[in-house]
């Protein structure tokens, strides 16, 4: 008593600062051992988690290949309803609804044909459909998603025009989402989205569309003449690498136009679908922009070139032969000895400087 | 003077030391308040990722592992075949031999298959000239790996030849002996892509200890804690300062730097700057202040990336000595990138980079160690004059080491929530012994590295990289 009497008196007499840093002290070492105690908490709470969810796992995929096992003609015979009703009481919170979800997803991505299917039914039969079905109307951008994600996975596609809703969320993570269940699920046709889109699909998410639209059978697509149009800069750029996907020589004419375009990036892109048709009319056009064109547009025609040439053209190569940029002049060269490698060897004879001599002593070994 | 002015002068010296202490803190405290936030955004973010798309497309991007190498015979074998096992489609690697004394060279061609070939290299930046050529396997299956052997230039030169050899768009830059995860370059690659108004220009990786891992032909199988104290303090450093330092400077879009253990770059931005400096110790920090620099005068709108996943583990010094030899050079690093770009420090021409990530690194990396030291020393003048109150003296070193064995929690905590790494029972427990050990452990030693990196830098000029004795991460 008389100690903590003296404590308390020498805090008293200390000055402001000494005691704000002495109630600080006493403040932090409170936090740490909380802290300290939490961790602990955490630490053990996390391990168990794991524990429980591997058990789980193998639980709920247990009773998944019953279920899609024990399959008849009926639509859900007597065993799967068992094994729905124990996996519906067991699916009551957040954690194991999860867990559960993981599990048809795995499943989903190693089967396919009427076993999917049948996936497909077990997440209605279950309800699940309705728990996603309510994310869509959350507030939460994550929700949403998630929402959307799974509707997605198990191929729901009556719920269509609610998920349009957020095809223009201000939440790009949301976006994405949509866009992957209009394609996955409505393949071509689902691209209709690219018509009223106002932001931007971003790099990403434009090779994940065209890797899931790859996996289709049906591979008819509709006319991509108006998206090449688009006033969106990167729906053209996706319409031009669907155009290369899928072989559109039909819009060749629309291509010619956007060499024009006031775009680097996407006259760049187009250059290149062009040089993958061979198009020797775009040549003409890029001849008469290369002045003016970026130093990648002018490798890109230039590799272009490399499979169109013409002697027609030799004149225009032979003049870019001393050119600044290092594989401008490489590609010049190189087309030049596919040419007329006379004309190859007195540029050689006259090179000054000790990089074209590297370049002219490659070409003739390569 | 008289004995007033004295105590006026002392007075002011007091505040100023307060001042800067209490800042200190206070922006250690807002910095984790914003990681917090940065880190749940990005968990969110990704939880509904799908990287198998991105992994089998032909049609991504495609991306160049530049490995410089100089002396790692030991393990380099071992280590180009952990970076050939990626499962990215879209990649090739390039190990750059810089002019290395052993039979590092030999070892590759001999386990790889490799033979001579004639490359046109495009001399974009300037470097050292090849020594014995250039490799290619002649076994497909290491058809993704090129092998070049030059002469003796240093990291920087090394890491440039491979930007002048690189056909990819992408380039990441790494130190030859990490370990990279299997899936670290479609998780590094994401940021450049997903961006739809603005440019990234490079983006970098979180690097975790690899010190007693369990890790089998290049591959991590397990993840153990190392049973030294200065390594366990090492990750502890490591864990404050990516998961709460750079993940709020991210979040600012300030990053200053990005270790050059593990970077990746889009390969255009690289060049256009000039490449790396071959003439800094920090070469990793100077290209990124530099492409930084360049995009705010360019009027560029542009961000410097992170990715906090644990994706790159590599050996960590085990001994002061290679511990203090390595602080020394990041010091000495530091204060050559903020000399030379010192014209955007407090400019607001510069935005965010000049008033804000340069001023940061300026007063609490840069001067950080010599306000320290002062303070030691005007503490020790104080004690020998009788003039200190040692019941105040010690309320204030209590209060500053607390905060420190604080913060290191709280960074051990945004671990267990985000990545949880150090999973095994008694891991958490050792941790925290040495959080409380950390500031006796660690901190003087790294200390006197930065007080011996400033003499260096001003005092011992020729100083360049200095070698790390490597013990290799193969069990």
């Amino acid at each position: 008593m008389i100690d903590f009497q003296h404590l308390l008196a020498y805090f008293e007499q200390l000055p402001l600062l000494v005691k704000a840093v002495w109630i600080l002290i006493g403040l932090l070492i409170i936090f740490i051992i909380l802290l300290i105690f939490y961790l602990k908490y955490l630490r053990g709470y996390l391990r168990k988690k794991e524990a429980i969810s591997k058990m789980l796992f193998t639980e709920y995929e247990a009773n998944l290949i019953n279920f899609l096992y024990s399959q008849t003609e009926e639509e859900i015979n007597e065993e799967q309803q068992i094994i729905v009703d124990k996996i519906k009481t067991s699916i009551t919170n957040k954690f194991k609804r999860k867990i559960f979800i993981s599990v048809m997803s795995k499943l989903k991505n190693d089967i396919s044909g009427e076993m999917a299917d049948s996936i497909n039914n077990l997440y209605i039969k279950t309800n699940l459909i309705n728990h996603s079905i309510a994310k869509l109307k959350s507030n939460k951008w994550y929700v949403i998603t998630a929402g959307i994600k799974e509707l997605n996975l198990f191929e729901i596609t009556n719920v269509f025009e609610q998920v349009k809703k957020h095809e223009n969320h201000p939440k790009q993570e949301v976006r994405n989402e949509v866009q992957l269940y209009f394609v996955s699920l409505f393949h071509f046709k689902g691209l209709d989205f690219l018509n009223t889109l106002k932001s931007s699909i971003s790099e990403w998410n434009q090779i994940q569309l065209l890797e899931i639209l790859q996996k289709f059978d049906d591979q008819e697509i509709s006319d991509i003449t108006p998206w090449l149009k688009s006033g969106n800069e990167s729906v053209v750029l996706f319409s031009l690498k669907l155009a290369k996907i899928y072989n559109q020589f039909q819009i060749i004419d629309t291509l010619l136009e956007l060499l024009n375009h006031q775009s680097k990036i996407i006259r760049l892109k187009t250059i290149e679908v062009l040089n993958y048709f061979q198009v020797n009319e775009a040549k003409k056009i890029l001849k008469n922009n290369f002045k003016n064109s970026s130093e990648d547009e002018q490798i890109a025609f230039f590799q272009m070139l490399e499979n169109t040439v013409e002697i027609a053209d030799e004149e225009f190569i032979v003049l870019n032969t001393k050119h600044v940029n290092f594989q401008v002049r490489v590609l010049a060269l190189k087309i030049l000895k596919r040419l007329n490698n006379e004309k190859l060897l007195d540029l050689k004879n006259n090179a000054a400087n000790d990089e074209d001599k590297l370049i002219f002593n490659y070409l003739e070994n390569n | 003077m008289d004995s007033s002015t004295v105590r006026i002068i002392l007075l002011i010296i007091h505040y100023l030391f307060f001042i800067y202490a209490f800042s200190v803190v206070a922006s250690y405290i807002l910095l984790a308040i914003i990681s917090a936030i940065e880190s749940f955004h990005y968990m969110k973010k990704n939880s509904f990722v799908n990287y198998n798309e991105i992994l089998s497309s032909n049609i991504s991007p495609s991306i160049s592992i530049i490995a410089p190498a100089y002396n790692e015979s030991l393990n380099i074998v071992e280590n180009v075949r952990s970076l050939l096992s990626n499962h990215y489609v879209n990649y090739d690697v390039i190990v750059v031999n810089d002019g290395s004394k052993d039979d590092s060279l030999d070892k590759l061609i001999e386990a790889y298959d490799l033979v001579k070939i004639d490359y046109l290299i495009n001399p974009q930046i300037k470097t050292q000239p090849l020594r014995n050529g250039i490799f290619k396997s002649t076994n497909p299956a290491f058809e993704k790996l090129i092998v070049i052997d030059k002469e003796n230039g240093g990291k920087a030169d090394a890491l440039n030849f491979g930007l002048n050899i690189s056909n990819n768009q992408y380039v990441v830059c790494i130190d030859v002996d990490c370990l990279l995860l299997e899936d670290s370059l479609q998780k590094m690659i994401k940021p450049f892509l997903e961006v739809t108004d603005s440019k990234v220009i490079a983006s970098g990786g979180v690097i975790r200890i690899a010190n007693s891992c369990t890790i089998k032909e290049g591959k991590l199988l397990d993840v153990n804690l190392p049973k030294k104290f200065i390594e366990i303090s090492q990750i502890l450093e490591y864990l404050r300062s990516f998961l709460l330092g750079r993940m709020a400077w991210s979040r600012l879009n300030g990053l200053l730097v990005i270790s050059g253990a593990f970077g990746m770059f889009e390969k255009k931005s690289a060049i256009a700057v000039g490449g790396y400096d071959t003439n800094t110790v920090g070469e990793d920090m100077e290209i990124i202040v530099r492409m930084r620099r360049h995009m705010e005068e360019q009027k560029v709108n542009y961000k410097v990336a992170y990715i906090p996943d644990p994706l790159c583990w590599t050996e960590a010094p085990d001994n002061y000595k290679i511990l203090i030899s390595q602080r020394n050079r990041w010091t000495r690093g530091t204060i050559e990138v903020l000399k030379k770009h010192r014209k955007i420090g407090f400019n607001p021409k510069y935005n965010l980079l000049g008033m804000l990530s340069y001023p940061y690194w300026f007063f609490y990396e840069r001067l950080a160690p010599i306000i320290e030291v002062v303070g030691i020393i005007y503490f020790i003048i104080l004690v020998t004059l009788k003039n200190v109150r040692w019941d105040y003296a010690f309320a204030f070193f209590l209060l500053a080491y607390l905060f420190s064995v604080f913060f290191t929690i709280v960074a051990i905590l945004s671990e267990e929530l985000t990545y949880h790494q150090y999973k095994k029972k008694k891991t958490g427990f050792k941790l925290i012994v040495a959080t409380f050990l950390e500031p006796f452990i660690l901190h003087p030693a790294i200390l006197f590295a930065a007080i011996k990196g400033n003499i260096d830098y001003y005092f011992n000029k020729k100083l360049k990289w200095g070698e790390m004795k490597r013990k290799g991460l193969s069990n």
